[in-house]
């Protein structure tokens, strides 16, 4: 496991089974703080609760892409904020640990607490990402180096690894 | 029964039919464009999920794993003879995906230039007549550059290794992965040691301090 602290996670730690209380993303904004210009908003509908599998890759679901513009690495402050749905059993200590890196290195470890959740709720929260200093050299290298940026996002409820999300970036967006 | 934690009952929130989603962004019509609204809202659809808004300024693409794993299973399956590789694969991961493809990032740009639109991504907007507090630094218009001629060559990427690996993974604990602990947490493992130490200077990190014997 040592070996992995120093980048992102070439695999996923979890399966999708793994999420047994049925905790569900159903929106999802990010504003900027200063401003409170919103970046971002998406939404989806609800998973069915019937069982199904996707057809597809069953990891394709846990996996997203950003394009961002040079201007997103100047921002200091990011508040992003989830809608979620849980299933029919309440959830003690809900938590987020995200790491972001730039290749093989670190960028900043983030730990968020959701908290507890009532059965059958749908919930919302922000929490706000304060930006790492980055150097200009680190910036331009995110830059000439897209999707080079990735992330990990592990959920877990009472201490156990229950979801485990992934994405990449690209900071050289325009026309 | 299904309740909000607000207490406000759980209304089911209809989106689209699973049959009228689009893999292509599907925008709604812009509204005009003036100085109170300098961003048209950007909104579509990209694997069941609905866009409402994307601020061009920030954020010019968006895109799922299922998109990706579909248009690279359309190229794959595409004419060989026209699909050419652009630039070497800078990773050790195979991809059958050749790297000219473009990897469906649902882009602003798309509809931006269909309609004519003056386009500065790279200004920050200023809010509420007020500059921002951040200064553009000399370095900014190199920045600048960069991302000007590097915007064609992020639409390149490879598939994330996470995508092409498809083998089943344990679940563990926060205790055995021990994430939130690395930063304190004391090891006499050198290699630990030397990643804890690399990564003390993170803003809001804790100080790791080591008694030396």
């Amino acid at each position: 496991l040592s070996a992995h602290l120093g980048r992102c996670f070439p695999d996923y730690l979890c399966s999708p089974e793994e999420n047994v209380h049925m905790i569900d993303f159903t929106r999802f904004k990010i504003r900027d703080m200063e401003t409170g210009t919103v970046l971002f908003e998406i939404t989806k509908p609800p998973t069915p609760g019937n069982g199904q599998t996707q057809k597809c890759d069953p990891n394709a679901g846990r996996f997203v892409r950003y394009q961002f513009t040079p201007a997103f690495l100047q921002l200091r402050q990011v508040g992003a904020t989830v809608e979620f749905t849980v299933g029919d059993t309440p959830i003690n200590n809900f938590r987020m640990i995200e790491r972001h890196y730039f290749r093989d290195q670190l960028l900043k470890s983030f730990d968020f607490e959701f908290g507890f959740c009532m059965p059958s709720s749908k919930n919302t929260c922000e929490h706000i990402y304060e930006f790492p200093t980055l150097s200009e050299e680190m910036m331009r290298e995110m830059i000439l180096h897209p999707y080079e940026t990735q992330s990990d996002s592990f959920y877990f409820v009472d201490n156990k690894l229950v979801m485990h999300n992934k994405a990449d970036y690209s900071y050289s967006g325009g026309p | 029964m299904e309740m909000e934690i607000s207490g406000v009952s759980r209304t089911h929130v209809s989106i689209l039919p699973a049959a009228d989603i689009k893999a292509t962004l599907k925008p709604e019509a812009e509204r005009p464009r003036c100085a109170s609204t300098p961003c048209s809202p950007i909104r579509g659809t990209v694997a069941g999920y609905q866009i409402l808004h994307m601020d061009s300024n920030y954020l010019v693409g968006f895109t799922t794993g299922e998109e990706l794993l579909k248009l690279a299973h359309k190229w794959s399956e595409g004419n060989p003879e026209k699909v050419h590789v652009s630039e070497p694969v800078s990773s050790s991961i195979k991809s059958t995906v050749p790297k000219s493809v473009d990897l469906g990032i649902h882009r602003s740009s798309r509809i931006f230039k269909a309609k004519g639109r003056y386009y500065q991504p790279y200004d920050i907007p200023a809010a509420s007549g007020r500059r921002r507090r951040r200064m553009p630094s000399s370095s900014d218009t190199f920045l600048r550059s960069l991302a000007h001629s590097e915007s064609g060559r992020g639409l390149h990427a490879p598939l994330p290794l996470c995508l092409l690996k498809g083998k089943g993974a344990q679940s563990k604990s926060l205790d055995y992965l021990n994430l939130d602990k690395i930063s304190i947490k004391e090891s006499s493992d050198t290699e630990v040691l030397q990643y804890q130490l690399q990564h003390l200077t993170l803003r809001g990190e804790r100080v790791f301090t080591r008694n030396k014997t």
